[in-house]
């Protein structure tokens, strides 16, 4: 796994803190956010593109394509796999993200409103396309076989990590790298603060007090790999990919449905499609972002699914902040670090029970449990709800006793 | 991959609205979808603007006028397709469900530049105005998946909603998203395909790339002069079910697809980014009718668009894989739709297929920017 995140690069400094509880939020230094009135933001400010990109790569990536080619270099490195394994036609890519190279698009955009078309350069437009997050990865690392972008808003880790399990259970792929990419921009970030969205201190997720989310930014990637694949070059497997569920609420472009039935169907599947019951699931990774709907719809999903059992829930996101299109899939290298370790991190800046969320929050410092199972909740724009299932290695029924349920 | 039904076609084009249209805009010559005054944006006067549009588009006789405020172009295009697509396949009438239900219907489509014309407005307001002003409700439309998740909004399709972006090649990725998802029971039926909308970004953006054809005379992807492309716009969604099922609950069956490749081939090293794979294309195409009779095949519908860096290759792949069989050019009609080129390619496919004799089966291809392509085979109903 690699992860490039405001609380540090690659899976061992990102855990590190995170379990610590150490916030990644700081004044914004990408642009000038004074004027909207919040100017906090999750930014990955120690990131050197250089540092894990070919001089080449360097000049011609844009920053959300860079995060991600860095992290999938962090995660090839992390999994020991061969180039050999990676160049060929069974090594596929598919990513997901919000809005990709958000800031070439917005500078070239900038170029044509106060200079007019012609300032558009076209040595940058071809930089701009939002699927450039996977074709760079593809790229770089010189895979061959399916390259895809799957841009599902704040879900598109989830999207991406289930699809790349499809993948590989339809016998496409060998090994997918797979996850998701976001960068933090003037226009997105003004977006969220006019949609009262945006937190002006911190993000508190289930609180009583919650003013809303921090935008994050940064780049969580997995290498996937058919369980053939792996025992054949020797790999150890941190983790085993469950089912996955997908759902939509067909309600609203950004409110969730507040009777949470997508988020609980999309629960309930990836629990399902897993060959488990409710009660095997150890721990959850919240989606919550701090906002008051949806983390109150988020609760009662949790609260209709496991019923009066208090399943220790996080949201990492009072941390490391939204991480929008990335959020999930860095979260989902949080659900693995938790199954490897046995630790749950910490729902930070929780002080006062909100009725509205009566969920078993892991509050303030770390927390240790079972950890066998774990689910990754994410919900998004357009009425997305995708649910991953992680569990420990040979922890799920074989696909066999399962029957053809993923 | 798993056979699928296409039971209905949702067709938004320049060539017309609703599937007939679009069959009878084919049957035309090709060109005159074209327009020098587009109606979509207003630019400054250019000699060189040629674009397929749909010319004073208006969704409300499809979808009514109530809601629509603040859905960008995009979004409305795939709104009437999307009406239009359901009512063909018989899931839907009058807006009403007669097959299947809200959760067991889902929409994945693809586009691959589908936020631009909302990035570019909230961008000039936020740039000569002042950020403090931006629409919240129009915030959403920069969102890349917005256009598509406002599709289940308003036709209550809960199973599942995903978008694909992968250029050209996106649609076709949709298909074999949608079959995966089909195959493993998520949804009983898909609107699968994609959407692109005309904006004077994107066609200044491909001005300024030195792409588009920009002479009055003389423009036919497909043939032997390839001096350029023409942007053209639309939303086309076929309506996908597991074939067996379909015919179980009596749709008619438009077409089947019955093969699926995708393939990527990295640029030599030090070499642009920007390039355009012949040989991920055969391997694309090979996968594809793996398993399949080739015989079989009496077309391939094409990705060609009048643009000699992605044309070369194409055709390259094409003789070397499929020799000999009949090369079409739906772009001839519709121009470049990018994230909906593979999706006109479908419907215009099942619309050759109908009188072909050759074969009953299209290949469809397309070529993607950065080295990735992608082929789906089409079969006509027995």
């Amino acid at each position: 796994m690699g992860v490039v995140s405001s609380i540090g690069l690659g899976r061992g400094a990102f855990w590190q803190s995170l379990v610590e509880g150490r916030s990644g939020t700081s004044t914004i230094s990408s642009f000038d956010a004074t004027r909207l009135g919040r100017t906090l933001a999750a930014e990955v400010q120690g990131f050197v593109a250089s540092d894990h990109l070919t001089a080449v790569e360097t000049r011609r990536a844009g920053r959300c394509a860079a995060f991600a080619l860095a992290a999938a270099r962090m995660a090839v490195r992390d999994a020991g796999l061969s180039d050999a394994a990676l160049r060929s036609e069974r090594a596929s890519v598919v990513l997901g993200t919000t809005m990709g190279e958000a800031d070439i698009c917005g500078m070239l955009d900038a170029r044509w409103i106060l200079e007019g078309p012609d300032a558009m350069s076209p040595r940058v437009l071809p930089k701009a396309a939002p699927y450039l997050v996977s074709m760079e990865t593809a790229q770089g690392l010189g895979c061959r076989g399916t390259v895809l972008t799957l841009p599902a808003a704040c879900a598109a880790g989830n999207y991406a990590i289930g699809y790349a399990a499809d993948l590989i259970r339809a016998g496409r792929a060998d090994v997918v790298i797979t996850g998701a990419a976001e960068m933090l921009q003037e226009l997105q970030f003004a977006g969220f603060v006019r949609l009262g969205a945006v937190a002006p201190e911190r993000c508190q997720p289930f609180d009583l007090d919650r003013h809303g989310l921090i935008v994050g930014e940064g780049a969580g990637v997995m290498v996937l790999e058919s369980e053939a694949h792996a025992v054949r070059r020797g790999a150890t497997a941190l983790a085993e990919v469950g089912g996955y569920g997908l759902a939509c609420d067909g309600f609203h472009i950004t409110r969730p449905e507040p009777s949470g039935a997508g988020v609980v169907h999309a629960l309930r599947e990836a629990i399902r499609r897993s060959g488990l019951t409710a009660d095997e699931v150890d721990f959850i990774n919240a989606h919550g972002t701090g906002t008051k709907a949806n983390d109150a719809v988020e609760s009662t999903a949790v609260r209709a699914v496991f019923g009066d059992r208090r399943v220790p829930i996080s949201s990492i996101k009072s941390i490391i902040g939204h991480c929008m299109g990335a959020a999930s899939a860095i979260e989902a290298v949080s659900c693995v670090e938790t199954i490897n370790s046995g630790i749950y991190p910490p729902t930070m800046g929780y002080s006062t029970v909100d009725p509205e969320c009566d969920v078993a929050v892991v509050a303030n410092s770390a927390g240790r449990g079972r950890s066998d199972v774990v689910v990754n909740h994410s919900l998004a724009f357009g009425g997305y709800d995708a649910v991953v299932l992680f569990a420990k290695p040979d922890r799920l029924p074989s696909p066999e006793a399962r029957g053809d349920l993923s | 991959m798993r056979p699928l039904a296409i039971t209905g076609l949702g067709v938004c084009s320049p060539l017309g609205i609703g599937w007939e249209a679009f069959r009878e805009g084919l049957s035309a010559p090709p060109g005159g979808a074209f327009t020098t005054t587009p109606t979509s944006f207003t630019a400054a006067p250019h000699p060189g603007l040629r674009v397929a549009e749909i010319n004073n588009f208006d969704p409300k006789p499809i979808v009514g006028d109530k809601g629509l405020r603040n859905n960008d172009r995009l979004t409305r295009l795939l709104l009437v397709a999307a009406r239009l697509g359901l009512e063909h396949a018989g899931i839907k009438r009058d807006g009403a469900f007669t097959a299947l239900g809200p959760t067991e219907v889902g929409v994945c489509a693809s586009t691959a530049y589908g936020s631009l014309e909302a990035i570019h407005e909230l961008d000039s307001v936020a740039r000569l105005e002042d950020p403090r002003y931006l629409n919240p409700a129009r915030f959403p439309n920069t969102v890349i998946n917005a256009s598509i998740g406002y599709v289940s909004i308003w036709e209550e399709l809960r199973a599942l909603n995903a978008t694909v972006t992968n250029g050209p090649t996106g649609a076709l990725d949709a298909f074999d998203a949608a079959s995966l998802w089909i195959g493993a029971g998520r949804a009983k039926a898909v609107l699968t395909g994609g959407a692109e909308a005309m904006s004077e970004g994107l066609w200044q953006a491909f001005r300024r790339l030195g792409a588009l054809d920009e002479q009055p005379e003389g423009w036919a992807p497909g043939g032997s002069v390839s001096r350029g492309l023409r942007l053209g716009e639309g939303a086309c969604l076929s309506v996908v079910e597991d074939l067996a099922a379909a015919k179980a609950r009596g749709a008619k069956v438009y077409a089947e697809v019955v093969g699926y490749g995708a393939a990527f081939e990295p640029a030599e090293a030090d070499k642009p980014m920007v390039h355009v794979s012949a040989a991920a294309l055969g391997r694309a195409v090979r996968s594809a009718l793996e398993g399949l009779d080739r015989s079989a095949v009496a077309m391939v519908v094409s990705g060609l668009s009048g643009l000699a860096v992605t044309d070369g290759p194409e055709r390259a792949a094409l003789a070397e894989s499929l020799g000999g069989v009949a090369v079409r050019a739906p772009k001839a009609w519709c121009g470049e739709t990018l994230g909906a080129g593979g999706a006109f390619g479908v419907a215009a496919a099942i619309d050759w297929l109908a009188d072909e004799r050759a074969g009953a089966c299209a290949v469809v291809t397309s070529v993607g920017f950065y080295g990735n392509a992608s082929a789906l085979v089409i079969r006509r109903p027995e």
